[in-house]
């Protein structure tokens, strides 16, 4: 079995890492209850055994690399960190790396060929062999970026035919909004999705401002609207596709689909897709040095 | 929850984004509700249409419903509280939490220690024991600010000073040519309680200011010889009901609304949670 | 026993939803929630447990406490006002949960109005699980999957029906006229899963200090989905929203809404100082909040062992693995206090 050797491959690097205290942790994925798979934090080289590689890593660990100042030491004393990283993962060091949220001397990145995430994966009992939706479509099996490159490359000759997204688009306008109005009102604001998100990273959200500038706290569905749409926004060509957002929403919110539209969009307009370099979005724009805003 | 309605009588600079804010009760209800209350109690002030925050309640009860708060500026209630005209209509919520025991401090020393705004829920501390002068030993106030604008209540301090068997000093982290022309002192508050050293005989301290303040004025007055059964301090947490509903100012399985605002260090050293 | 047949009780259920809000398990989108409903057919009777608690119903995730409304300057304040709502088919451990709400809100002077106003309007009529899920851990927390003590009414499914059991005065004035038949027999036992012990309250403050918080916080994504999914947990924020704004006449909303302690900023007090600055911080306040302060402040555990937390934590924050985490550190403490060699703490 190929995913026992990708294991191996990584406990092997971690414990290096961790013995030549190259790296002061690696983050990566562990055998949680209830049979589930979960992130995992190695500190130790004794507890590098523990970590597993399989199709239940569905999770995005880039997150954890948001405040990674704040988790892993200061500025000036910030201790180099090594990730597990699938290939859509990868995407996201790029956009953090590009958006200079993190800085490419402080991690080691271990990337692993992936060939899918099954459905089910992060919870207890649901774990089947169809693949995630974000997966099947997936033609990326080589992470962008990596220090060690775990398991054998593959180009497989897929295109994002972006099916998922015919029955929305041909909807007429006020059914949609109908349609989407009707997803947000089962919203709890939890605001999961936005935890789980590596491009998420505002140290307030707009959204919960304290003088509540753009919405109030009232649970409502314009408020969840607003949220959400906002968000997808905020996420237009820097979401990198992960789908976290969507596997942790405990509502069950489609909200793949108005990122998926969106990615569709900005590939379509700009040619672009994020995180495949590290570079900035085409929608970010910003005025150079003694650039005025045009009239 | 339902506020009592206040109107803004009186409005004045106590310092840079600093005001006191006189409301005087419209309803009996609320009169009534407020004819009494002791000093270190807090009461919600509604900005309405934006919402409320806790205040220490910085006067005495007047018999009259009038009250006063002294008002930062640092949040949305803060600003919307400080850009009213006076004539308008504010909520008032209280009095809440358990106040100073004053009748335990009688005939004792007492040392007041004030820091920026938490000088606010003490000025009624100072006005109880002055009001009854002889009921209380000799009282040291030890007033402090990061600089000299945000001193709240120096419009007081001759009054203070001219009260028998009581001195007060003053200080601020860095002062203004101003203030050094006069000679005033520099310094943080612990450094000027190391220099005045009021006596742990028969004494107690009550303290408020920021938690960094809170924490070393404790380890200095410990140097000194106060016990931590000797020193009482109110705490600030954030908090939306007062009535220990809200779940918000817990310290440990102690919360702040109704446990407090007032303790006796003894207590908070024993909290699970520290205030730092 | 009293018994009511399926179709009498589909009569019954039809009868109350077009008397007040009938509020019971319903499918929105796939998804089970309590809600309500305009008849019996809605209602699912089939169900294990619906995704959030009935927590809702007696604390709503957003509420007006106080409508404000301004002429001139002539304030006036209106307290809303709240309607017969019957909730049917809540699961024991959601009716325990809201007899938990009831002791902060209601049980504890100064009393909470608002929830006291609204709680009085509602009846609770319970379906007892036949058996409980792998996560539920309802029997480790004081409960059993047919304990009827929090009730109004419980249901217990029976063959071709229910039993009912009739609890308090409120739940009699509703069954009464009914005219129930007895029959022999009693319902069936649920099968119930092992019990897991808790370590009991007094010791938690033992284990404050572990290194176990922060390594357990490692993971956490600091949502606020456990607080909401939870039936016990209560922290509100409440602000004002203008719902109408003019220069001679203004309305406003004074809304209370859920918030969670595991949210980030949750503590940080005016000038910005966060006394739990840390997720090690925040969610272990979140398990001492349950296991060692609800106990001491309402003599009640805060969790009632739902499970829904269980289920849907992305990142597998698993309470009842906190649970036995927390009695084996705390056991090896106690053997480490005899023998000081041994290894100290969680992770040891």
């Amino acid at each position: 079995m190929t995913e026992f050797t990708l294991q191996d491959q990584i406990r092997d690097r971690a414990k290096q890492l961790l013995a030549s205290e190259q790296v002061k942790c690696v983050i990566g994925y562990e055998h949680g209850s209830r049979g589930q798979v979960r992130p995992a934090f190695i500190h130790q080289i004794n507890d590098v055994d523990s970590l597993v590689w399989n199709q239940g890593c569905t999770h995005n660990l880039v997150t954890y690399l948001r405040d990674i100042k704040g988790t892993f030491g200061s500025d000036e004393h910030l201790q180099r960190v090594a990730i597990i990283v699938k290939p859509c993962d990868s995407r996201a060091l790029n956009v953090l790396l590009a958006e200079k949220q993190i800085e490419r001397e402080h991690i080691y990145v271990i990337g692993v060929v992936c060939t899918g995430i099954v459905e089910g994966a992060g919870y207890a009992g649901q774990s089947s062999d169809k693949l995630q939706t974000r997966c099947v479509r997936c033609s990326d099996r080589v992470p962008v970026i990596y220090d060690l490159l775990v398991g054998e490359p593959t180009h497989p000759e897929i295109t994002d035919d972006y099916v998922d997204l015919t029955e929305l688009e041909a909807m007429p306008p006020a059914e949609r909004a109908a349609f989407w109005l009707k997803q947000y009102e089962r919203c709890i604001l939890c605001y999961a999705c936005r935890q789980v998100c590596p491009g998420c990273y505002c140290s307030t959200c707009m959204f919960e401002r304290d003088d509540s500038l753009w919405v109030g706290i009232a649970a409502g569905v314009k408020e969840k609207e607003a949220f959400h749409l906002g968000r997808a926004y905020h996420l237009a060509a820097r979401c990198i596709g992960c789908d976290e957002c969507e596997r942790v929403c405990p509502m069950e919110l489609p909200l793949s689909l108005l990122n998926h539209k969106l990615a569709k969009e900005v590939q379509r307009l700009f040619h672009y897709c994020a995180g495949d370099e590290p570079s900035q979005s085409p929608l970010a724009t910003m005025l150079a040095e003694g650039e005025e805003f045009p009239a | 929850m339902t506020p009592y309605l206040g109107r803004l009588v009186g409005k004045k600079d106590l310092g840079t984004d600093i005001k006191l804010l006189q409301v005087e009760l419209v309803e009996p209800n609320g009169k009534a509700r407020f004819a009494d209350y002791r000093p270190g109690q807090f009461a919600f002030v509604s900005a309405l249409g934006i919402g409320e925050a806790p205040f220490g309640i910085a006067s005495t009860p007047s018999g009259n419903g009038l009250l006063e708060f002294g008002i930062a500026k640092v949040g949305s209630v803060t600003a919307a509280l400080h850009s009213l005209e006076v004539g308008e209509i504010v909520g008032v919520r209280g009095p809440l939490g358990n106040g100073f025991p004053m009748d335990e401090m009688k005939d004792k020393n007492i040392c007041v220690l004030g820091g920026g705004i938490g000088g606010a829920p003490l000025r009624p501390v100072i006005r109880d024991i002055l009001d009854q002068r002889s009921d209380y030993g000799h009282l040291t106030i030890l007033w402090a600010a990061r600089n000299p604008s945000l001193l709240v209540f120096t419009d007081e301090y001759d009054l203070w000073r001219s009260a028998p068997n009581t001195e007060l000093h003053v200080t601020v982290d860095e002062g203004d040519e101003e203030w050094k022309a006069a000679g005033g002192n520099e310094g943080l508050i612990t450094q000027l309680l190391e220099t005045i050293a009021p006596s742990p005989e028969n004494a107690v301290t009550i303290t408020c200011g920021p938690p960094a303040m809170l924490h070393f004025v404790t380890l200095t007055l410990h140097e000194l010889g106060f016990s931590l059964d000797q020193m009482w301090t109110t705490l600030e947490a954030r908090m939306h009901c007062g009535i220990c509903k809200c779940g918000r100012c817990n310290m440990g399985d102690k919360f702040v609304c109704t446990d407090g605002p007032v303790f006796r260090q003894d207590e908070v050293a024993g909290f699970l949670e520290t205030y730092l | 026993m009293k018994y009511i047949s399926r179709e009498a009780l589909q009569t019954w259920l039809d009868r109350l939803a077009n008397d007040v809000t009938l509020i019971a398990p319903r499918l929105v989108d796939d998804i089970l929630l309590y809600q309500s409903v305009s008849s019996a057919r809605e209602i699912v009777l089939d169900y294990t447990r619906p995704k959030m608690s009935a927590k809702e119903v007696v604390l709503p995730s957003s509420e007006p406490i106080l409508f404000v409304e301004k002429r001139g300057q002539e304030v006036s304040l209106t307290e809303p006002s709240s309607g017969a709502q019957i909730i049917f088919g809540l699961r024991p451990c959601d009716a325990h949960g809201i007899a938990v709400l009831d002791t902060v809100f209601v049980g504890q002077e100064p009393i909470d109005l608002n929830y006291a106003r609204r709680r009085e309007a509602i009846t609770l009529i319970g379906l007892s699980c036949p058996q409980m899920r792998e996560d539920c851990f309802c029997t480790s927390m004081g409960g059993m999957p047919n304990d009827p003590t929090h009730f109004d009414v419980l249901l217990t499914e029976v063959e071709d029906g229910y039993a009912v059991n009739t609890v308090t005065d409120k739940g009699r004035t509703l069954v009464d006229h009914l005219n129930l038949e007895e029959i022999k027999g009693e319902p069936a036992e649920p099968i119930i899963n092992e019990t897991e012990s808790v370590l009991a309250q007094e010791h938690w403050p033992d284990l404050f200090a572990d290194h176990y918080w922060d390594l357990l916080a490692e993971r956490c994504l600091e949502c606020r989905m456990c607080a909401y999914l939870c039936p016990v947990c209560r922290c509100f924020d409440v602000q004002d929203q203008v719902t109408q704004q003019g220069i001679s006449y203004s309305k406003y909303d004074r809304l209370r809404c859920w918030d969670s302690c595991t949210g980030t900023n949750y503590r940080v007090v005016a000038g910005g100082h966060n006394p739990r600055a840390t997720k090690g911080q925040r969610l272990r306040n979140r398990f001492f909040c349950k296991f060692h302060y609800f106990p001491v402040e309402y003599d009640h555990s805060g969790c009632v062992g739902c499970g829904r937390c269980i289920e849907a934590c992305p990142v597998n924050i698993d309470i009842v693995e906190v649970m036995r985490d927390i009695s084996r550190a705390f056991n090896a403490s106690q053997i480490s206090n005899a023998s000081p060699d041994a290894e100290k703490g969680v992770t040891a």
